[in-house]
């Protein structure tokens, strides 16, 4: 469902494999509960005896795609009306993350969603948190501490397919550059190392020329390319990986004239990387429902709270990947407002 | 030693910031809350009252959370790709925090740089190091791999005192996680070297003018040399603390940490004017600065809003910094008019 696509068969492609990839996503979320019986009637009983459950998600930092899973988790879990969710902010450091995670286990939260900072820095954050009972379910990055359930982007398969996507656009060969995050990050190596496999194996005559850090931001993405753009002015491609740093790309074409000449492709498939694809400036990202994976994360929580399932009641820990499309002039008209995010 | 107004002011707010919390914040009065502000912010007060050592000699140390990153990174490149032993690995850590420290001061003093301008730079090439240095980068897979040395994870152990002494019958007692005792212990020896000592002498008076205390035969020099190292030593037990908490370090661990500590210190006490101050102060305002953090989360006041009162008691500090200054000016000044 992840392969690049073309006109209107291409968007029924899309749309069908949105509900396939769904649909996986609800049984992967009952397998999660496969081996437990559940007693009571959830959210019916915690109705009845005026119970209420605490949820919370840690942000890594501020931007839009945990703002977008946080409206995604609250979509879901407020109409219950018996469950109370704050959005809380790990200000991009561990000890924040860790001093966040106490207080919550102190509270006696039901289920904590978590954008670990750090796979490993966060595991006994989350062992103490399983002690008290408490699930945890992750988003985009995993924890090297066993926990309820993982949801995450498909990184690496889906920068394979950007790289296909964008050697396409170049002809299958020229220059390009990659806008990269910071070091140290587990979503940065699977997003840039999937991007050069795919190169490889399906453009291996384009060339890596730059792999600079422009610390997922626009106006440093905008800084950067220039240095690049300086040292190689026939750059062909530019691959953001994520899609504040290509549309900082954007920016530089723009006002450079290239708009058209370069490729640039983003990553997380935000709407307003959707709208430069629409307006014929960004060649193309990566999408993914952020929405959905939200209230697919608050759907699990929601059981797990409601049905009374203790976090020490999971052999092991579930991992669902999320469907994507590699959004271009061509399909991205089948991104439905209400995906948009 | 007599009680100084600030020092009184501060138990008072102290005390008074807890019991709003008590009596507002649901769950703020319990064990558990009282054992996670001890073990998520122990560091914090030491990385303070390390902090007050160059401020007490009228300076300031801004690298000092990228000297936690350093040595944060020393550790795990040391335990991870190297496999010493934790017993070797923690003088080197602790040597690694002193050396980065002494270059802060050496600076200072042979290239008679402003403290600000020098810490700015060391902070900026300290960080640049870290990754550098990352073994994390170094060796993909160790991203994933925490650190298990008895030595180091050994930091983050907790003791059950109230059931070691049997209050635990009468009262739920927190654990006391051992942070919070390097920290009680650092604090002793602190406190000694700035009140009992020669060099915390000679660090009142080259805080209070450097060019009397030369005058009076005073190395000026050596002590600012020392009272940086300090820091930088500071930084090093704070680091360990982090590492074995958390298991790893990253590139990016103690950023910020140097503006907690700076607004610690201030918020304890220690005048920006130099020479005035004690390690009292600084511990107890990170613990109020964490007892507030703690507060405000379980009132459910969004993170903006804390940030914004944490400002708030900040400009308060200083604004009582500077009025206890100019008390101090008006005071000398009938003096003297007294005298002539």
């Amino acid at each position: 469902m992840a392969e690049y696509i073309k006109g209107w068969a291409g968007r029924r492609t899309f749309l069908k494999g949105m509900a396939l990839g769904s649909a996986a996503l609800a049984s992967a979320g009952t397998a999660l509960l496969g081996d437990r019986s559940v007693d009571g009637l959830g959210v019916a009983r915690a109705w009845a005896d005026g119970s209420r459950h605490k949820m919370a998600f840690i942000q890594w930092q501020p931007h839009t795609v945990p703002a977008a899973w946080s409206k995604g988790i609250e979509d879901v879990l407020k109409p219950q009306q018996v469950i109370d969710y704050e959005l809380l902010d790990g200000q991009n450091k561990v000890e924040v993350q860790a001093s966040l995670m106490d207080t919550l286990i102190s509270q006696g939260a039901s289920v904590i969603f978590l954008q670990p900072i750090d796979s490993v820095a966060l595991a006994p954050s989350i062992a103490k948190a399983k002690r008290a009972g408490i699930a945890v379910i992750t988003l985009n990055i995993d924890a090297t501490e066993p926990h309820a359930a993982h949801v995450e982007m498909n990184h690496y398969y889906g920068a394979m397919d950007i790289a296909k996507a964008m050697g396409d656009h170049m002809g299958g060969k020229g220059k390009v550059a990659i806008l990269n995050a910071p070091p140290g990050i587990i979503i940065r190596d699977q997003r840039t190392n999937g991007f050069v496999d795919g190169l490889k194996k399906y453009h291996p005559q384009i060339e890596v020329v730059a792999d600079q850090v422009a610390d997922w931001d626009r106006k440093k993405a905008q800084d950067v390319l220039h240095t690049i753009l300086a040292a190689h002015p026939d750059l062909g491609g530019v691959y953001g990986v994520n899609d504040s740093m290509a549309l900082g790309a954007v920016d530089v074409a723009k006002e450079k004239g290239l708009i058209g000449k370069l490729v640039i492709f983003g990553n997380d498939g935000e709407v307003a990387a959707l709208e430069s694809i629409e307006n014929g400036e960004l060649t193309g990202t990566q999408y993914t429902d952020v929405y959905q994976q939200g209230r697919l994360a608050a759907a699990a929580a929601t059981v797990l709270a409601t049905g009374g399932v203790p976090a020490t009641a999971f052999a092991h820990q579930s991992h669902l990947l999320m469907p994507y499309i590699i959004a271009t002039k061509d399909n991205v008209g089948s991104i439905q407002p209400s995906q948009r995010w | 030693m007599t009680l100084r107004p600030a020092t009184a002011a501060l138990i008072f707010f102290f005390a008074a910031t807890v019991a709003f919390f008590c009596l507002t914040a649901p769950r703020f009065a319990t064990a558990t809350n009282a054992e996670n502000l001890m073990s998520g912010f122990s560091f914090a007060a030491i990385l303070a009252m390390g902090e007050a050592f160059p401020i007490l000699a009228r300076g300031i140390d801004l690298s000092i959370g990228a000297i936690v990153g350093v040595v944060g990174m020393v550790v795990f490149d040391l335990t991870q790709i190297l496999h010493l032993p934790g017993y070797v690995i923690l003088p080197a850590a602790l040597v690694t925090g002193a050396v980065a420290g002494v270059i802060n001061g050496v600076l200072i003093v042979r290239l008679r740089l402003s403290p600000f301008i020098a810490t700015l730079a060391t902070l900026a090439a300290f960080r640049g190091f870290v990754y550098a240095i990352s073994g994390r980068q170094l060796v993909p897979g160790l991203t994933t791999t925490p650190i298990t040395d008895p030595w180091i994870t050994g930091l983050e152990t907790y003791f059950d005192l109230g059931g070691a002494l049997g209050l635990t019958n009468f009262i739920a007692m927190p654990w006391f996680p051992l942070s919070f005792f390097l920290m009680l212990a650092l604090f002793a020896i602190f406190q000694t070297l700035a009140l009992a000592t020669r060099f915390g002498r000679d660090l009142y008076s080259v805080g209070g003018n450097a060019e009397a205390a030369r005058l009076a035969g005073v190395n000026v020099n050596r002590t600012v040399v020392a009272a940086y190292a300090i820091a930088g030593f500071s930084a090093a037990v704070a680091a360990l603390i982090m590492v074995a908490r958390f298991t790893t370090s990253t590139e990016a661990l103690g950023t910020g940490a140097e503006l907690t500590a700076i607004a610690a210190a201030v918020i304890g006490g220690v005048s920006f004017s130099g020479g005035i101050g004690s390690m009292f102060g600084p511990a107890l305002g990170a613990f109020l600065l964490g007892a507030v953090l703690l507060g405000l989360t379980l009132m459910g006041v969004p993170q903006f809003v804390q940030q914004i009162i944490t400002g708030l008691i900040l400009l308060a500090a200083v604004g009582y910094d500077r009025l206890m200054a100019l008390a101090r000016q008006r005071r000398l000044a009938s003096n003297l008019a007294e005298a002539a």
